[in-house]
């Protein structure tokens, strides 16, 4: 297996570059077809997002790939060239992991980037252009983005705003089913917060606003109730987390109010999120019992605590790439036909000429005709029974199935990797 | 035969003794399946230890103190895993493992092969009386487990410096949850088992005012009770937490002191 890869990232490139170089759903069809019909390239795989381009492909030659890509979008070498990286073999397998498992990704374990590698493979593979080397390496690509997800931490603390509010509220409340959720002034970060506390489980919202207009279009999307604005405090109770983002320059919830509220809760604990600058709630409110104030910045700390664990899991997360990497290309190797033949031939030889030699002593008895008879009578049956198998064997490699056909072989024979 | 299944059982918990060591110096979970399976394993052994030193004897093994110690870490283990079922909050393991461990290894220290029964003890209360305190406290033992994560778990929200070690405790609401139910089932468990004892004690003709026991006892459902009482009137999270703790600092004394104050609960008279 020769596997080249040639790319540009969000690392290594401007985005109107990306841009330029970025395939679109149809043309990467045609993209995949026109490159797999050149020379010396059999198999092919674009991965095509906003913040990387990568052309993996089956060929001894990277340089090939660099000029498709320049070709294909007709753009000079010359422009791209500095931007352009290319791995070659374990490399390349390296860089295919480590995109899958989103270690090379902007946001270091953001979660899209498998789904958006899948959807490449599956591209390619309903174009025709992936074989059993792009199949094999795409699945454990697959295998091991699962893995280093599972085993380490690199995606499971949240890194945005909205993603760091709906973890917090997990500490206090566990799941958010049955709680309700109070949005007051209407910003675009505190519809985000409020939609993805929703879709963890929230169950109803309820919305205010100096604008009632506003409230009550902002209520039908969420499928929740408008509040007027002059008395939301009277309805605060019933809210477990209060996202407030309004404009006003002074704060709209005092301590003494939220100790009232609390109050009617019977200390029923709340979560109040002020995304608003400045604040809407005065900061003093997380002194009382069963209050958690969360302000912007309070909220960054989280996300930039849960950035370095990140980071910190994402050296484990190479560790075990490294690996992964390595077990790969021994597997390849030793799914290679070529080299699978060769050995199942010594290893009958060897068989034959064991029993030869074990038997030698009846042998010496026959005149030096009769032993070479005897020599090629024994090579030509192991050859007869060697030929169908190897038939099979060539035919088939190329399958889907391929790899594992090799195994099986190796299996029954008992063939031990050359390494 | 049951000291050695008591050993063997012994043996399995510290597997769970050390999950909750390493799992303190990891700051995230460690070994947590091996120690479930090997306390459940040693559970098993341990209740099979019971029985058959209660055959042995013909009465309820719990007469002397290694008895009762081995009694208590047979029931914390039982609670822990009756919490877990429910719950499946792993972190309680924490908290309860080393006590399971701890009860059972006291339990071997004291050993004591007699099996002479003081006859103050003969008589069919002990047969109400003593597992009704016995259940009581394991339960009550939960509460305080739970209230101690609700506050490791608050003080790191309040504090806004969210610390990895946090990650694994349950959420807040969860932790007062299983707080208030633990406390639901022990206190009316220990309240029984105060009647049960007063009314074996009349029946026997003992002062038991008298016992340093008793007193402790009364003490500590004293506080359980005002502790019921907020709770009814709307107290949660960190103040019924406090109160729990205080509540099992006073089952501790009264249980571990038993043997020290004098009086009808010390063992080996």
């Amino acid at each position: 297996m020769q596997l080249a890869l040639v790319g540009l990232s969000h690392k290594t490139a401007p985005v109107e570059l990306r841009e330029r170089l970025a395939f679109g759903e149809d043309a990467l069809r045609s993209a995949l077809t026109s490159l797999v019909g050149r020379q010396d390239v059999s198999e092919a795989l674009i991965l095509s997002t906003c913040n990387r381009v990568e052309v993996v492909a089956e060929s001894a030659d990277d340089r090939l790939i660099r000029e498709f890509l320049c070709d294909f979008h007709k753009i000079s070498h010359d422009v791209v060239s500095k931007h352009l990286y290319s791995f070659r073999n374990a490399d390349a397998i390296r860089h295919v992991f480590r995109v899958a498992a989103s270690l090379d990704s902007m946001m270091l374990g953001e979660p899209q980037i498998l789904g958006q590698v899948k959807e490449a493979y599956r591209i390619a593979a309903a174009a025709g252009t992936v074989g059993m080397h792009l199949t094999a390496l795409m699945n454990r690509a697959f295998a091991v983005a699962k893995k280093v997800r599972s085993e380490t931490g690199i995606s499971q603390s949240a890194v945005s705003v909205s993603y760091a509010a709906v973890e917090l509220a997990r500490k206090i409340f566990g799941e958010l089913t049955g709680k309700t959720v109070m949005i007051i002034g209407a910003s675009k970060m505190g519809e985000l917060a409020a939609k993805h506390l929703k879709r963890n489980g929230v169950s109803s919202v309820l919305v205010t606003n100096r604008t009632f207009d506003r409230a009550v279009e902002l209520a039908q999307v969420f499928e929740g109730a408008a509040v007027p604005f002059e008395h939301f405090i009277d309805h605060m109770d019933r809210a477990d987390i209060v996202i407030s983002s309004t404009g006003a320059p002074h704060f709209i919830i005092s301590k003494t109010v939220a100790e009232q509220i609390i109050h009617r809760r019977k200390n029923k604990p709340m979560f109040f999120i002020d995304i608003a600058v400045p604040r809407d709630i005065d900061p003093t409110v997380n002194e009382i019992d069963n209050a958690f104030v969360y302000d912007i910045d309070d909220l960054q700390q989280v996300i930039d605590a849960n950035l370095k664990e990140r980071m910190k899991e994402a050296t484990r997360a190479e560790q075990i790439i490294d690996s992964e990497v390595e077990a790969f290309c021994n597997r390849m190797q030793s799914r290679e036909v070529v080299p699978t033949i060769i050995q199942l031939r010594d290893t009958l030889e060897k068989v034959r000429r064991d029993e030869i030699e074990r038997n030698r002593r009846h042998l010496k008895q026959m005149s030096p005709e009769q032993q070479a008879a005897f020599d090629h009578i024994t090579k030509s049956i192991v050859n007869k029974i060697l030929h169908h198998p190897i038939e099979h064997l060539k035919q088939n490699a190329q399958d889907p199935n391929g790899p594992d056909l090799v195994d099986l072989f190796r299996k029954i024979f008992n063939i031990k990797s050359s390494r | 035969m049951h000291v050695v299944l008591l050993r063997l059982a012994l043996a399995l918990y510290f597997v769970g003794f050390a999950h909750a060591v390493l799992t303190a110096l990891n700051k995230k979970q460690t070994l947590f399946r091996p120690a479930l399976v090997a306390v459940t394993a040693g559970l098993v052994l341990h209740v099979l230890s019971i029985a058959l030193r209660a055959m042995e004897v013909r009465y309820l093994p719990l007469t002397q103190q290694y008895e009762a110690f081995s009694f208590f870490g047979a029931l914390a283990a039982l609670g822990f895993l009756i919490a877990y079922a429910k719950y499946r909050i792993a972190p309680l393991s924490v908290f309860a493992f080393p006590l399971i461990f701890i009860m059972t290894f006291i339990s071997n220290l004291f050993y004591d092969p007699s099996s002479s029964i003081p006859p103050v003890l003969r008589s069919n209360w002990i047969y109400i009386h003593t597992p009704l305190v016995f259940i009581g406290y394991a339960a009550l033992f939960i509460a305080f487990a739970a209230a101690i994560m609700y506050l490791i778990q608050e003080r790191a929200l309040k504090s806004k410096h969210p610390v990895r070690f946090y990650n694994w405790l349950p959420s807040l609401e969860l932790c007062d949850d299983l707080a208030y139910r633990a406390l639901a089932i022990g206190f009316p468990l220990i309240t029984l088992g105060i009647i049960t004892g007063a009314l074996w004690a009349q029946g026997a003709g003992f002062v038991w005012a008298r016992d340093a026991k008793v007193v402790f006892s009364f003490l500590t459902w004293l506080v359980y009770l005002l502790l019921i009482f907020y709770r009814l009137t709307g107290w949660r999270g960190r103040k019924a937490a406090y109160l729990s703790i205080v509540g099992f600092i006073g089952v501790l004394v009264t249980f571990l002191g038993a043997n020290y104050f004098g009086g009808l609960h010390t063992f080996n008279q």
